[in-house]
């Protein structure tokens, strides 16, 4: 038997094969990197780590960007077969996108699953942290950023609450007891709390 | 051990998982046969003018 998971260099690497949803959000994500840098947030980091429950969309966090970056990355992503929720005119899209509203993206022809595009600014400081300081997981060749396992279980816990939030965070609990420390969940909780002031 | 709730369900797949990455794909089978029932669901519901008629129903259910 081999282990789900192991860990070389701090990165997580996970032992399965891709789905078709690893595809869909690496596609997103090859368009997006060329404009951003990007965190994976929520559902997809328990299902990326073999939760067994379906999902409708991925949460992408990323900080504001300038108009004319937001429309190279819209054009391209409408050009690689995308579709966004929102509106067909990037001005339109941007408009959300620069009030810190999510907007959403899905592939041509397909409601689901979707990208939702999460923004950011300087005065959340939970999204910050975690931004800055992501965990790196590798399933085969696809390598992608989510937040440190202990802040992800404890956002779960403390933030969303819901009866699948915490059975996702009771997920990675289990999965990575072996990986994760007491002494980040103390470090981290006061960063999470500080979101609720 | 017996399984009575939800959380013990997740804590003994999560356990198993973590010994044996065979059960990967079982969570893989249930992803794609998901994604596959809801991309034939929609392409149905929505037919030809498939943006314009899933604007309509996002916006019913509040997503935009």
């Amino acid at each position: 038997m081999n282990s789900g998971y192991s860990i070389k260099d701090n990165v997580i690497i996970i032992d399965r094969e891709l789905t078709e949803l690893d595809l869909f959000v690496r596609k997103f994500l090859n368009i997006l990197t060329r404009y951003s840098d990007y965190l994976i947030v929520s559902g997809f980091v328990s299902i990326s780590t073999g939760r067994s429950r379906s999902t409708e969309d991925i949460d992408i966090i990323a900080p504001i960007m300038n108009k004319e970056k937001f429309k190279k990355l819209f054009g391209n992503l409408v050009k690689n077969n995308f579709w966004c929720y929102n509106s067909d005119d990037y001005e339109e899209a941007y408009e959300y996108f620069k009030n810190v509203n999510s907007i959403r993206f899905a592939e041509k022809g397909e409601l689901f699953p979707n990208i939702e595009f999460v923004p950011f600014d300087s005065k959340k400081r939970a999204k910050n942290f975690e931004f800055n300081n992501p965990q790196i997981i590798k399933i085969k060749d696809f390598e992608f950023k989510i937040p440190p396992i202990e802040f992800e279980i404890l956002y779960k816990e403390l933030i969303l609450k819901s009866k699948k939030d915490i059975e996702d965070a009771r997920h990675l609990r289990v999965f990575f007891s072996d990986f994760i420390k007491k002494e980040k969940f103390i470090k981290y909780k006061p960063i999470i709390l500080s979101d609720l002031k | 051990m017996k399984l009575r709730t939800d959380l013990d369900y997740v804590d003994f797949y999560a356990e198993q998982l973590k010994k044996d990455n065979k059960i990967f794909k079982q969570q893989r089978k249930l992803i794609e046969s998901q994604l596959k029932s809801s991309s034939s669901l929609f392409k149905n519901m929505f037919g030809r003018n498939f943006v314009l008629n899933a604007r309509k129903y996002l916006r019913k259910r509040g997503l935009i």
